[in-house]
């Protein structure tokens, strides 16, 4: 056995089927992804090498918006890191003391992330409607009719009008890990602080907080790379506008690539937000290394 | 080495989850756009479908892409003219799909970078649109398939998916921005007819609102539906020659006159006219809303007049008023024939797939004629007696047409359409102003 490890062709034999399928699957559309992104091409055409041109004219076209909508994305996973996480781990914390209920609880707050985003949409679409939606009749009913908006037409309400489902959607998908994490501290840590006098509120700071690092670290990437490449109930809703005021990387992208035929440029976004992703990731991971 | 490892994994990860949108090769046809050979099946007659004999299971299967879903207007028509191609050729199964306008567009030109994902046969628009396609060699000629047909479709209808010389769709109906008025709700403001001036428009749009009828609905969420108001606008204002020549790239945007329109247009937004909830609405919502009788004009394509005539009891067409009578007349008009059916040039059955292409065109250009979806592009040689209303008042008003410009979005290339688009959408939402409109499209597009 000890043999067999040591043979540098045994282990590439075995390997070698998975890397093929691994590189021919991932990595090789991310090269092309990138070496595209070199070319102005209409995706059908002949291609024209423009070197980095696509990545200067993303970041100072003021006619694409990349950085407004980078900052829409940006936006989106503060929200999530500083709204939503701390919901879900509120929630995570009060069903891991075993509260009556526990079961139905978990299973509601979870059913957001088994329902399609397209349902949701369509759902979020009908609250919203400037006419009949639940919440202008709502705003209506008690006397706010001032209050009510066209929520998802207005460029000063849209944004907030498109985050507040996606939010939502994703709390149970935290709450879940967060709640896994919560179950996994040992009992005989909680007791062993009880008995020292510990309230609840001082063994979840103390005891559990500590112990879900982990996992606590695991869904702020999750948010925050979520949050970046966050694109369907997006999609649904207002497709990126009223006049792109809702729109964020991926819709830009999708925009580039199938409405304006700029193959390169959809690549060049495509990049970008993979270097993005992948940096945060980075960042994320360092911070609460250096935290520990 | 661990670290390196769950590095490793966790940027490939990562990159797999956001590499999707790219990295897709194209391979060339493996029948480049070549003529036809000549149509395997012989044409049928539409309006008497022939009985099969003996029913035959299906040899030939052809897979077909359209936008007629449940809630369009031309869905009737390509139920019926499918059901009647399969019923006269028992040996070919049309497979067919229908997907939403918009999302349509991504499919289709996604479609084109995956050639072995495309359809046989599949809707297209016109114009500039299939141009990109039949210029990348995508799209088959149709020149050989058209020659059985064309007695009953005259030559003039292609034009606008000819390139080259050669033909690559095949026209189904064409269309023209019609203003449909719903006549209960003027009359309730104290008009008896659609108005025919700029003045009279206006009028009728202050003594519509101060009664509490919203006059106009336009869906912001489909920029293309706000253009079907403001390119008439813009037609009125400068003629139909200038706007063909700009969309055609031959003329500047740089023209005082478009402020003009644009600030008209504006306008009408401004004292009122518009439903205030429109920029959140696609267009079937605002359809509906002039349907159900909350708004009392609706401006969009004339594929709309069966639905407007079925459900709306007192409804009439016409045009936007002419807004300088030295530029423009009335019956200068938007449109033309864009929507039409093509053949992919990597079908492996594309003869067949062309010969069925004009069979299928022909039956849904007599059904959706005859449903009120839209005037024929094909010569009818079938009792007409049924038609609409609505329709036969737009098919007068095209008779007495002298110049058409296709639309703005269908007659521009991809990325200046969208480009146009955009600056739309500013317009509607007040975002910029009849000068800004025009700087901006002149320093982008020209």
């Amino acid at each position: 056995m000890k043999r067999m490890y040591s043979d540098k062709l045994h282990i590439l034999i075995f390997l070698l089927p998975a890397l093929i399928l691994f590189c021919g699957v991932l990595i090789a559309p991310i090269g092309a992804s990138a070496y595209y992104s070199l070319f102005n091409w209409d995706g059908l055409g002949p291609k024209a090498f423009i070197g980095l041109s696509n990545y200067k004219e993303l970041f100072t076209s003021n006619s694409i918006g990349f950085l407004k909508a980078l900052r829409n994305s940006l936006l989106l996973a503060g929200l999530s890191v500083f709204l939503q996480l701390p919901l879900a781990l509120a929630l995570a914390l009060t069903l891991g003391r075993k509260i009556k209920g526990e079961r139905l609880f978990l299973s509601v707050y979870f059913m957001p992330v088994l329902i399609s985003t397209v349902v949701i949409g369509q759902l979020w679409l009908k609250i919203y409607n400037p006419d009949y939606g639940i919440l202008n009749v709502f705003l209506r009913s008690v006397g706010l009719e001032s209050w009510t908006k066209i929520w998802l037409g207005t460029k000063e309400t849209a944004l907030w009008a498109v985050f507040v489902p996606t939010l939502w959607q994703y709390v149970g998908y935290h709450m879940l890990l967060l709640y896994a994490g919560v179950k996994s501290v040992p009992v005989e840590l909680r007791e062993a602080a009880m008995l020292d006098g510990a309230s609840d509120r001082q063994v979840n700071r103390y005891i559990v907080l500590p112990y879900i690092k982990p996992i606590i670290r695991i869904s702020v990437i999750f948010a925050v790379t979520g949050s970046l490449k966050s694109f369907d109930l997006i999609y649904v809703l207002t497709n990126g506008g009223p006049l792109h005021a809702t729109e964020v990387p991926s819709t830009l992208m999708i925009s580039m690539l199938f409405l304006r035929n700029r193959y390169g440029m959809g690549s060049t976004i495509a990049v970008l937000l993979i270097v993005l992703c992948f940096g945060f990731a980075l960042l994320i991971s360092a911070i609460f290394r250096e935290e520990e | 080495m661990k670290k390196i490892l769950a590095l490793v994994l966790s940027l490939c990860m990562v990159f797999a989850l956001v590499a999707c949108g790219g990295g897709t090769t194209t391979e060339q046809p493996a029948t480049p756009a070549t003529p036809a050979a000549p149509a395997t099946t012989t044409p049928a007659t539409p309006a008497t479908p022939a009985e099969p004999a003996t029913p035959a299971a299906p040899q030939t299967t052809l897979t077909m892409w359209c936008i007629a879903t449940e809630s369009d207007a031309n869905r009737p028509g390509y139920e019926k003219a499918i059901a009647e191609f399969e019923a006269n050729h028992p040996d070919i199964k049309i497979e067919w799909e229908a997907f939403e306008n918009e999302s349509y567009k991504t499919k289709i030109k996604a479609a084109m970078r995956d050639p072995d994902t495309l359809p046989d046969i599949f809707f297209t628009w016109s114009g500039a649109f299939l141009g990109d396609f039949a210029n990348a060699g995508t799209v088959y000629c149709l020149d050989e398939a058209y020659k059985p047909f064309s007695g009953q479709l005259p030559e003039v209808m292609l034009s606008n998916s000819t390139y080259g010389g050669k033909h690559y769709a095949v026209p189904l109906t064409y269309n023209i921005v019609a203003l449909f008025a719903n006549m209960d709700l003027l009359a309730q403001a104290g008009w008896d007819h659609v108005p025919q001036t700029y003045e009279d428009l206006t009028a009728c749009c202050d003594a519509l609102v101060a009664k509490g009828i919203v006059p106009f609905g336009c869906a912001g969420k489909e920029t293309w539906c706000v253009t079907e108001y403001l390119e008439p606008i813009i037609e009125k204002t400068i003629g139909y020659e200038e706007l063909n020549q700009i969309f055609a790239g031959q003329a500047t945007w740089n023209d005082p006159a478009i402020a003009t329109a644009v600030t008209t247009f504006q306008d009408m937004i401004n004292k009122g006219y518009f439903d205030p909830n429109g920029m959140a609405l696609g267009n079937d919502e605002v359809k509906a809303n002039f349907i159900a009788g909350k708004t009392a004009f609706y401006q969009n394509g004339s594929w709309n007049c069966g639905e407007v005539n079925d459900q709306v009891a007192n409804a009439q067409v016409a045009l936007f008023p002419v807004m300088d009578a030295s530029k423009a007349t009335y019956g200068q008009v938007i449109g033309g024939p864009s929507d039409s059916l093509a053949v992919s040039a990597y079908s492996k059955q594309a003869d067949v797939a062309a010969a069925a292409a004009f069979e299928l065109g022909r039956g849904i250009c007599h059904y959706c004629y005859l449903a009120g979806a839209g005037l024929p592009a094909w010569t009818p040689d079938y009792d007409t007696s049924e038609v609409k209303p609505l329709v036969s008042a737009v098919a007068d008003i095209v008779a007495k047409s002298d110049g058409m410009v296709l639309f703005g979005d269908t007659a521009m290339s991809a990325d200046p359409a969208n480009t146009y688009l955009d600056y739309v959408s500013q317009v509607y939402g007040c975002q910029i102003d009849g000068a800004g409109f025009v700087a901006g499209l002149t320093a982008d597009l020209g």
